[in-house]
């Protein structure tokens, strides 16, 4: 073959067309705009908040843990609970993130991301629960082992150094997720953004431009990531409740605490993917992306972590019985009748009754009901916790020191603070980063377009 | 030397073409892709990834890692805890597992950087081939050949359903 002419490499030139904008880029996008006035007071609301609580807690650094309710032989309350609660709310994003991405389960594209975001505030409000009940702040660095003018080492055999070890793998791996999934999501508004942003984005996507050596080092990455999450997330809650399990105190030294403890916290991040999702798909009209479908399939997740967590609540009180220890029995009593049935009363409903609504299919597609539910499982999975710490410790072996506790206002106050915590941390977020794995998504829309002959891709039936 | 971008709207068609391109002898190829698609992780390069390697040095470190610092510490100040040995193996494998997680977990991100060859071009400067649509749902292949194969490469592209050919001097 004649190589052609010089002049008709030149003639072949011509100046490209204008590409069609992605739907999935704009509408995704979009949620980044510019933010209402609505936006802004809810801002300044949770910024303010989060300092007044600040300021609270600053209070109790100066007079003492005296001002929280700790009454012997009760002394692991509020903040504690509030630490566990928050742990176990954390598990839902590496689920989705993880474990589902190793099932090869396409439908968590839409809900990853903000899956991530949250268990990594979620993970960031639980840290502060432990140097908030260590009281003493400015010695809270002594659970780490570092080498010191004692010579001394941290006890390696306590879970209390177990959880230290598990809860900062868990909060660097999670950020690590999140950050690495985000990248080409972020190359995509950097492409698209002018000013700040811009300049912002180009520093943070390290120059993605998604050659195929960048994304088969990310598919890879991504593999490797989830292979290690998975374990970790399973261990996480393992080891918190072994924080529990490992002691003698009766209705804390069970064997099933580890399986009880993970199953309820997927129970409970679940519904709070929900609680937060909910309200975030019909503000920002995302209900083309994160459909029904979407929310009917966590709801099945909501109901099955629910049974798990309902078994778990008949099994402890049937071990009590058969067991014939007249310890574990009266513990198990009280729990459910003395001094505190309230708590156990709404634990056991709002994690092991309300939910079985979601059997039906009605329900499960009602996103009303579904929203309801969600917030009835976050609170009785917090009473979850109540019950389990404050009922097992006020009632030890010995009747000479049974007490009762209840909490303070202060401990209330951060524990109020501690949602408002979170929640800001999610609500700059939303402005900052996409909320949904664009690119992700992008993945079902060109792999349905090529199915469909191209032209209208039907978003909602994106499964 | 002239540079042809092809711009496709499947993944596909860029794996087949990259393939049979690089089967031609042409071997300065690019891929740009809006979305992880698995077909392209074996067009330009069949080898596994390399990140394996780094995700397994990490959590091998991070393994023997945890399990030195326990025993070597529990020699180093020894105090007996409830009548256990020193240095009792069973507790100690919980921080072992953490640390091969996070030295794995932290040695994958990192080995992500640098096989994926990131940060990638000059600050702030995207390739001169690039183009924010193929941050939209288009994927790009180019090509970087001589004056007398445009018209070769031109037709595969287009008989490999490309939506675009660009000849751009880069």
């Amino acid at each position: 073959m004649t190589p052609p002419p010089a002049m008709s490499v030149a003639a072949m030139m011509r100046p490209p067309t204008q590409a069609p904008e992605s739907p999935a880029n704009r509408d995704l996008l979009a949620v980044m705009g510019r933010p209402s006035l609505y936006y802004w007071l809810l801002l300044i609301f949770l910024v303010v908040f989060v300092h007044a609580v600040g300021a609270v807690w600053l209070f109790q650094v100066y007079k003492g843990l005296g001002i929280a309710g700790y009454k012997h032989p009760v002394f692991w309350g509020v903040y504690i609970v509030t630490f566990v609660f928050w742990v176990g709310i954390a598990h839902a994003g590496t689920l989705i993130s993880a474990i589902l991405y190793l099932f090869r389960s396409k439908w968590r594209n839409a809900i990853n991301r903000s899956a991530e975001a949250m268990t990594v505030f979620a993970v960031l409000t639980a840290a502060q629960f432990l140097g908030i009940h260590v009281g003493r702040i400015w010695k809270s660095y002594f659970i780490l082992p570092y080498p010191n003018q004692r010579g001394l080492w941290v006890n390696f055999k306590s879970p209390l150094v177990w959880d230290t070890f598990a809860i900062s793998t868990y909060a660097t791996i999670s950020i690590l997720f999140l950050f690495v999934g985000l990248i080409p999501d972020i190359a995509i508004a950097r492409d698209r953004s002018t000013g700040w942003r811009r300049l912002l984005y180009t520093a943070l996507s390290f120059g993605w431009v998604g050659t195929a050596k960048q994304w088969k080092a990310f598919n890879r990455a991504v593999l490797h990531l989830s292979g290690l999450a998975t374990p970790l997330v399973l261990s996480v809650h393992s080891v918190v409740s072994w924080d529990f399990a490992m002691s003698i105190v009766p209705t804390w030294h069970s064997t099933i605490f580890a399986p009880y403890f993970v199953a309820g916290a997927i129970f409970s991040g679940f519904a709070m993917v929900l609680t937060v999702m909910i309200p975030v798909r019909r503000i920002f009209a995302l209900e083309a992306y994160i459909t029904e479908y979407h929310l009917e399939n966590m709801a099945r997740f909501i109901l099955l972590t629910s049974l798990i967590v309902g078994y778990s609540y008949g099994m402890e009180f049937f071990m009590a019985w058969y067991s014939g220890s007249e310890f574990e029995r009266s513990a198990w009593w009280y729990r459910a009748f003395g001094d505190y049935w309230i708590s156990a009363w709404v634990m056991i409903s709002c994690n092991a009754i309300f939910p079985n609504i979601l059997w039906f299919k009605w329900a499960r597609t009602n996103v009303t009901i579904l929203f309801i539910v969600s917030v009835l499982v976050n609170i009785g999975m917090w009473f979850e916790r109540y019950v389990i710490i404050v009922i097992g410790l006020s009632h030890e072996f010995n009747p000479d020191v049974w007490n009762h506790y209840l909490p303070s206002l202060p401990e209330l106050t951060i524990l109020a603070g501690s949602f408002a915590f979170f929640a800001m941390f999610f609500v700059i977020f939303i402005k900052l980063f996409p909320v949904v794995a664009i690119a992700e998504v992008k993945e079902l829309v060109i792999h349905e377009k090529a199915h469909h002959g191209g032209g209208a891709v039907a978003h909602g039936e994106m499964h | 030397m002239p540079t042809l971008v092809g711009v496709f709207s499947q993944a596909a068609p860029v794996a087949a073409l990259a393939r049979r391109l690089r089967d031609r002898g042409f071997g300065d190829l690019e891929v740009y892709s809006p979305v992880p698609a698995h077909e392209l992780d074996a067009a330009l390069d069949e080898k596994p990834s390399r990140v394996r390697l780094w995700t397994l040095i990490g959590g091998l470190t991070g393994m023997v890692t945890g399990f030195v610092m326990t025993i070597w510490m529990s020699y180093d100040f020894p105090i007996t805890v409830g009548g256990k040995a020193l240095a009792s193996i069973p507790p100690y494998v919980v921080i072992s597992f953490e640390l091969t997680i996070l030295f794995g977990g932290v040695l994958t991100v990192l080995g992500f950087f640098w096989v994926g060859g990131l940060p990638y071009g000059r600050f702030g400067k995207p390739d001169a081939t690039y183009s924010p649509r193929f941050s939209a749902e288009d994927f790009g292949l180019v090509v970087r050949c001589e004056d007398r194969d445009v018209a070769e490469v031109d037709g595969l592209f287009r008989a490999h359903d490309a939506k675009e050919v660009t000849l751009v001097e880069a």
